[in-house]
């Protein structure tokens, strides 16, 4: 069909001369054939029957009979433009539902994780790996902490009443919670107070702390603390009260296989000096007392090192380690503030993130829905088009 | 739908005025056959008189509009008409009509009417669409859906296969 797009000159003048005749007026002499023409096609022009006349006539005068015209579409012309707008707002609302529902209560950010039981060795949970991984209690992690722990004074007490919360009571578990408290930027060293002060309540350990002042944040508060296992829930329970809760996790160590190999050295060295004792009060030579002294120096060492190494244990057992963050925040709210004109501020701001959040969301599934259905419309209506060309091809 | 207004009608009804015998015999020659005609062109002004509202002057003239409309109807009845039985022109009786005429004019006249109808439809429709609608080559475009110049092109040439036709022995 568009083979040939530009018309000769002749073509042209050809062209030129059908609209002039049409028109009524004169052309070239040499053309005078196709003026012909066109006039013989005019008056070929089939003419109006007066039934048809009537027909138009009515329909110009009275509009057409709603009895006898085509059914009024249930989507008016141009209605489905609607359709991505309705589109953008099911899924605005579907994001709103979504965003809310995950953002129920106030620690909407709050994150508490409990990474569960674990054996000593690995640094995550993997419950059926059993206490043979004791051995490992030299990992750097672990040393560090019994350092520090050796550092802090020593628990009054290491009652196995402290073992309470382990699912059999001869297992020996250490817990470790890491807790982030978010306070008003002008409260956080009253907060560190009150962290200090609870810790004291529960008859706890601060094994060591920092606070580092910030004007624009209001700074940050680090505690290492020891809390007896015992009453660590309670504790913890107190602390949450002292802040928003923006973030808290747990680990659980099993330590029973550590502990019991290292009861097994101390009995087995207790033993072994036992017999020592017994065999320097039988020894008749001196070679041989010098002998049997030498390897009780040896195994008293060994002993003294079980020992410490049980207490440490035992320490980690009875003492659950918690670590608080006091963090100062703007948009921290303990709870019984009084809501100022800055909190509407921030209130409002949060709002229109939510909104704005929701909004492209709605967009990230509008768009394209749109795109696809604009294509659609598109493919559908050059299928209507070809199909309704390629009748006249069948004529 | 809201009542027109009176410019609208007065629109409408001039429209109508200037265009229904070209109208009809566009699609009277499109169809070769009086009753669809007459129904389609009816048809034409009836859809044309209910979307008047949509008409936009920017994309074409309201006769080029108007024109589009009845060409939709028209392919409609012709596919229509290709699911059912194929139409029995009533050609012959205008060949014997024209036949019977002595006069040299009517016989010219039954020749243009004779080679016009055995043109192949799309040039018949060109034919139509100029000679009988009058419209000019941009109003051509906008009905066919292509350029002016493309019209054009596709004018000519169907008014040469035309003038061929009627030099071409009986």
């Amino acid at each position: 069909m568009r083979r040939r797009e530009q018309l000769s000159p002749e073509e042209a003048r050809e062209l030129e001369a059908i609209d002039v005749a049409l028109a009524g007026g004169s052309v070239d002499h040499d053309l005078r054939e196709l003026e012909d023409l066109v006039h013989e096609v005019r008056a070929t022009a089939p003419e109006v029957s007066p039934a048809l006349a009537a027909r138009l006539e009515r329909l110009v005068e009275h509009g057409p009979d709603p009895a006898t015209g085509p059914a009024k579409p249930r989507w008016p012309r141009r209605r489905w433009v609607l359709v991505p707008a309705a589109g953008t707002v099911a899924a605005a609302v579907l994001a709103l539902v979504v965003v809310l529902g995950n953002g129920n209560g106030d620690s909407s950010d709050a994150v508490i994780r409990d990474t569960g039981a674990s054996t000593e060795a690995p640094a995550v949970a993997t419950p059926g790996s059993g206490g043979s991984s004791s051995a490992d209690e030299s990992a750097p992690s672990t040393g560090r902490r019994a350092q520090r722990s050796e550092s802090a004074p020593a628990p009054a007490a290491s009652s196995r009443s402290g073992l309470a919360f382990t699912p059999q009571s001869r297992r020996k578990v250490e817990r470790s919670v890491f807790l982030v408290l978010a306070t008003p930027k002008d409260e956080v060293e009253s907060t560190a107070d009150d962290v200090i002060q609870t810790v004291d309540r529960f008859r706890g350990i601060v094994a060591s702390s920092s606070i580092a002042a910030d004007d624009r944040s209001g700074g940050e508060a680090t505690f290492d603390l020891r809390i007896p296992t015992s009453r660590v829930d309670e504790a913890l329970g107190a602390l949450s009260k002292l802040g928003h809760v923006a973030e808290r996790r747990q680990d659980l160590r099993d330590i029973t296989a550590s502990f019991t190999s290292t009861q097994d050295r101390l009995d087995e060295a207790r033993a072994e000096r036992r017999g020592l004792l017994r065999a320097l009060g039988n020894a008749t030579t001196q070679n041989r007392i010098d002998s049997i002294r030498a390897r009780l120096r040896l195994v008293r060492a060994q002993i003294a090192s079980a020992r410490g190494r049980m207490a440490s244990l035992q320490r980690r057992a009875n003492y659950s380690r918690v670590s608080v963050t006091v963090r100062g925040s703007a948009k921290a709210e303990p709870g019984g503030g009084s809501w100022s004109p800055g909190d509407a501020a921030n209130d409002a701001l949060r709002v229109l993130e939510v909104i704005a959040g929701v909004a492209l969301i709605a967009l990230a599934v509008a768009i394209p829905l749109a795109l696809l259905g604009a294509a659609i419309l598109f493919g559908a209506r050059v299928a209507r088009t070809r199909r309704r060309e390629s009748a006249l091809d069948a004529t | 739908m809201a009542e027109p207004s009176n410019t609208a009608m007065q629109s409408f009804d001039a429209l109508y005025r200037d265009s229904a015998r070209d109208l009809y015999s566009y699609v009277r020659t499109l169809l070769r056959d009086d009753a669809s005609a007459e129904d389609v062109t009816a048809l034409a002004f009836e859809r044309a008189y209910r979307r008047r509202a949509s008409f936009e002057a920017r994309r074409g003239s309201q006769r080029a509009w108007l024109f589009g409309i009845a060409r939709n109807a028209a392919l409609d009845e012709l596919r229509r008409r290709r699911r059912s039985a194929p139409l029995i022109a009533d050609l012959p009786d205008e060949q014997i009509r024209a036949l019977d005429e002595q006069a040299e004019q009517s016989l010219r006249r039954a020749t243009v009417r004779v080679a016009l109808d055995e043109l192949p439809a799309r040039e018949r429709e060109l034919i139509a669409l100029k000679f009988h609608g009058g419209l000019t080559n941009a109003e051509l475009a906008a009905v066919l859906g292509t350029s002016e110049s493309n019209a054009g092109t596709r004018v000519h040439r169907a008014v040469k296969k035309l003038r061929e036709a009627c030099h071409a022995p009986s």
